[in-house]
């Protein structure tokens, strides 16, 4: 009898994971993500993996999250890879990258084009794992007092954008500027800054920009975000085999339902915004501009690939994975829309 | 319920005297350790760290660098005495001029232990010198530092549009109305106090020897300098020239250029007030690394649980819901650092108040107005401790208590009125 | 102040004061390091039309180390701030008394553990070769995070400073640092 009772009872043994989220209490959609994921993961379960979340609100440390996690003072995170770039010049290459994929071809890289392989090999030295952690869809390239028409109005820009993509821009005499979150609205009321760019209508319509800059240029630098879940090695390895898997299928639902949530939320407040403010003028970044920024992206991704051999390897996958899959992306989703469109 | 007694604990401890900052260090070790292990402290850096990179704060320091140069140079004690002359036989011309002063600087900052220790060291030698009322001096200091807070561009309502999420620009429009109501219920009491106390604040001595407009003259010369001043700080603002933090650093530039002006610049000037400029941002920094300690404590032995349950717990409509989470903010604002309630208890609130058809707006001004008055509420409200810790000596903890105790009424007056009336002051309920 | 009968616990309580002393002196030039640079960037950004990350960046990093290098020299001149409803009526030797405790029980404990747990933050960004991930940001980000071991540690060297004054009073060599008084 005690031999069987013995697997029964530690069948019900329950784990208790303590994730941390890069984002505030209540944070629309970036917050709905971890918490969906933990609501399933412990339905899924049937009570045996409950996973609590503390906001930036109460661990004060958005962008210490990898520390955190690393360190073991949280078995879990919810954030982005880019943030890490300082510490590991490789975790920038899993967020998104400017000229990069969109969304499915992203989601088809990392799960079936090696970009999971890539992405433990540069988590594995930090004993962390990562998965993706929902996707934001094509960011908007920003909210600009002035109009951009050829590669001499970047000169001199002064710009809140943050990252590779401020490098990028930096190659073109750009000036990319760092403002606390709660002056931006202020600096670029006044001009302090001449432009910045957010994420996109679904969280760009309370930030309240489209108030006092009339441009919104559409994107280019963040093609599709993903953010991501980040999980201590050792509390990892602690979980029982089916729960990380359980674990496993409860962030890639939530990842999913993210990105179209984020779908959802923006076309919801690009309707808002379109209404409360018809002024507002949708431009695009002229061809020569464009060409440009590709031009200085390529350049910069062929300095990092010199550097560094495993950036090289994850530079050279995506290229290659790109080329292949945007030529399906071309003659299926865009000459679909194109033909479709009409006048 | 660890919570719960941890800041009984920091009340009674807070009281024998040691300092501030060190005590809530210690109560937050005392708690943390016993309850979750000494573990938890590895949180520390990270939260110093998020402090270290504030860059808001940084007016902090240049603020008070400013205050203190126009203090040494003697700039800050011609400006208010001018402008007492101003008022002529009016009692309390620099009371009321230190309000005016202080509502300037509240418009070019929003961080209020900037404000608060700069007029401290502008205006309170000035008005001791003077023969002002003690405690009528430093409860117009407190008062007029704590504008601050609502009169934008100010934190608080930088932070709660975030953690609301409203519009930064509604907010700061939503704030004038309220901001200057309070600026003009303060001269109103002001004159009102001492014209029924006439020694609790002479009027400028008036030479009548000198002619009227020789008078205005003089005085205008005094003012405008460093009026200027603060107007370039302003200014500096509204043109686009600089961020809000920013302004502060031409703010102490200028006021070091101002001294060239005049004469009264050395290098050893420079230096001291920069070590005193060291020793009051130590002080404010050194409270808020005790503080974060505190709420550390608080949140990870499960104090954030009680409040939630507490407010949860609310009766289900309107005015039971703003009465109490108005005196659950003030109540948690004696100890608790602005910051960490706007982002520990507002987003608790925030769903209820949109069940309730709360207009969020208002909700925010009335948080913020709160808050406000949470500074100032004894025994622990932080203006009270900024001030103390730039206060010459003869100024003791009860004066300053006992002074804020009329502002406090005034600001819960305030406070009321755009609670009952929000028409008044341009909301729709 | 008799220097003769105890030259030992004074000579100590002046030698971790000349320390804290130094602190205050270091902190002022880092202050003036400040407001130099931000007014620079500001003049640079508006006049030349020039920004500069690592500029940006400077600026708090020379803020970080200001404050927490001024804290302990803060603690050496008393400039922290005391409810003091209670202790500026108390006897010298009864607010020595209640120094003594306060530095025993409340400030060592928390510096030193809040510096030990500093010493691992700091190590971690040392051993990533840790650096801001902004274009133009600055690098060795290990530097300003060893800022908050070695200020907590300097808190430590202030409060023993602070616990041999009130030992000092107790013994009736002088009395002690605080000396704010009723007008
Ligand atoms: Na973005
Ligand atoms: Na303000």
């Amino acid at each position: 009898l005690s031999v069987l009772a013995a697997p029964a009872m530690a069948a019900e043994k329950v784990y208790k994971l303590k994730m941390a989220e890069g984002w505030p209490t209540n944070f629309p959609i970036f917050g709905d993500s971890p918490r969906n994921m933990a609501k399933m993961a412990e339905e899924m379960s049937n009570g045996r993996l409950k996973i609590t979340i503390d906001s930036a609100n109460k661990h004060k440390a958005p962008l210490a999250i990898f520390d955190m996690v690393k360190g073991g003072q949280y078995d879990m995170g919810h954030t982005a890879s880019y943030y890490w770039k300082g510490k590991d010049p490789n975790t920038l290459f899993f967020t998104t990258m400017p000229f990069g994929m969109t969304a499915p071809e992203q989601y088809a890289w990392f799960y079936f084009g090696g970009g999971m392989e890539l992405m433990e090999k540069v988590y594995k030295r930090h004993r962390m794992l990562s998965f993706p952690g929902g996707n934001t869809g094509v960011q908007m390239g920003g909210w600009f007092r002035k109009e951009i028409n050829s590669v001499d109005d970047l000169k001199g820009l002064k710009m809140r954008i943050p990252g590779f993509a401020g490098e990028v821009l930096a190659e073109l005499g750009a000036k990319p500027t760092n403002i606390a979150t709660g002056e931006l609205y202020t600096s670029l009321e006044r001009n302090t800054i001449d432009a910045l760019e957010w994420v996109g209508p679904s969280l760009d319509l309370r930030m309240g920009f489209h108030k006092i800059a009339p441009y919104y240029y559409t994107g280019w630098h963040e093609p599709a975000t993903e953010l991501q879940f980040l999980i201590n090695e050792r509390s990892w390895k602690k979980l029982p085999k089916d729960l990380q898997e359980i674990l496993r299928v409860a962030m890639r639902t939530a990842a999913y339902d993210m990105y179209i949530q984020s779908t959802h939320a923006s076309g919801e407040n690009w309707a808002t915004m379109t209404q409360e403010y018809p002024n507002i003028q949708v431009k695009r970044f002229p061809t020569e501009v464009i060409e440009a920024m590709r031009t200085a992206n390529d350049k910069l991704l062929k300095e990092k690939a010199e550097a560094n051999p495993v950036a090289k390897e994850i530079i050279e996958s995506q290229a290659q994975y790109l080329k292949q899959v945007r030529a399906w992306t071309n003659i299926a989703d865009k000459q679909y829309l194109d033909s479709i469109a009409g006048e | 319920m660890i919570g719960v007694l941890m800041f009984a604990a920091a009340l009674v401890l807070l009281l024998f005297g040691f300092p501030v900052a060190f005590t809530f260090g210690g109560v937050a070790l005392i708690f943390g350790v016993f309850s979750e292990g000494m573990d938890m402290f590895a949180f520390m850096p990270f939260r110093i760290m998020s402090i270290m990179q504030n860059t808001v704060m940084m007016a902090i320091p240049l603020f008070i660098f400013m205050g203190l140069v126009l203090q040494k140079t003697r700039l800050a004690e011609q400006l208010l005495e001018s402008m007492g002359t101003l008022f002529g036989r009016v009692r309390g011309g620099i009371a009321i001029s230190t309000i005016l002063v202080g509502a300037l600087l509240a418009a070019s900052t929003g961080v209020v232990g900037a404000s608060v220790v700069a007029m401290g060291l502008i205006s309170l030698p000035v008005m001791l010198k003077y023969k002002y009322d003690k405690r009528l001096a430093c409860g117009t200091i407190c008062a007029s530092g704590t504008l601050g807070q609502i009169i934008p561009p100010s934190i608080i309502l930088i932070i709660l549009g975030d953690v609301m999420g409203i519009p930064v620009g509604d907010l700061f429009q939503a704030a004038v109305g309220p901001g200057f109501i309070l600026i003009a219920v303060y001269i109103i009491y002001i004159l009102v106090y001492t014209w029924l106390n006439p020694d609790a604040a002479p009027a400028m001595p008036v030479d009548d020897s000198i002619d009227r407009k020789a008078l205005y003259f003089k005085a205008i010369k005094a003012i405008v300098p460093p009026l200027a001043l603060i107007l370039v700080v302003l200014g500096s603002i509204f043109a686009g020239i600089a961020t809000p933090t920013e302004s502060a650093a031409l703010g102490g530039v200028g006021a070091v250029f101002l001294a060239l002006f005049y004469g009264q610049f050395s290098f050893k000037m420079v230096y001291d007030s920069g070590i005193e400029t060291v020793k009051v941002t130590a002080m404010v920094f050194a409270i808020l690394l005790g503080a974060t300690a505190f709420s550390m404590a608080f949140s990870y032995t499960g104090g954030e649980e009680v409040v939630e349950e507490v407010l949860l717990s609310l009766p289900g409509e309107k005015w039971g819901f703003l009465f109490l989470s108005m005196l659950v903010i003030l109540v948690l604002g004696f100890f608790i650092d602005f910051v960490e309630i706007s982002f520990i208890i507002v987003p608790i609130l925030v769903p209820i108040a949109e069940i309730l058809g709360i207009n969020m707006t208002w909700f925010a001004i009335l948080i913020a107005m709160n808050l406000q008055t949470s500074f100032l509420t004894p025994p622990f409200g932080f203006s009270l401790f900024y001030l103390k810790g730039v206060a010459p000596e003869g100024v003791s903890t009860m004066d300053i208590y006992k002074g804020v105790m009329p502002f406090i009424v005034l600001q819960v007056l305030v406070l009321m009125l755009l609670l009952f009336f929000p028409e008044f002051m341009g909301f729709e309920s | 102040m008799s220097s003769t009968s105890a030259p030992l616990l004074m000579r100590l309580e002046n030698g971790l004061n000349w320390i804290s002393d130094r602190l205050g002196s270091i902190s002022a030039l880092i202050f003036l390091l400040l407001l130099i640079n931000v007014f620079y960037d500001v003049f640079a950004r508006y006049l030349l039309n020039d920004v500069s990350i690592g500029l940006q960046e400077m600026e708090w990093h020379l803020f970080a180390a200001m404050f927490l290098l001024g804290v302990p020299f803060t603690l050496r001149v008393d400039g922290h701030v005391r409810v003091d409803l209670i202790y500026e009526r108390l006897s010298p030797n009864g607010r020595a008394w209640i120094d003594l405790a306060g530095t025993l029980i409340f400030l060592l404990p928390f510096c030193l553990l809040v510096a030990w747990f500093g010493l691992d933050f700091a190590k971690e960004a040392y051993e990533l070769g840790e650096g801001s991930g902004d274009p133009g940001g600055l690098s060795n980000r290990w530097i300003i995070k060893a800022a908050i071991p070695v200020s907590f540690g300097f808190m430590a060297v202030s409060g023993m400073g602070l616990l041999l004054n009130s030992v000092n009073t107790l013994l009736g060599y002088h009395k002690p640092i605080y000396h704010k008084t009723e007008l």
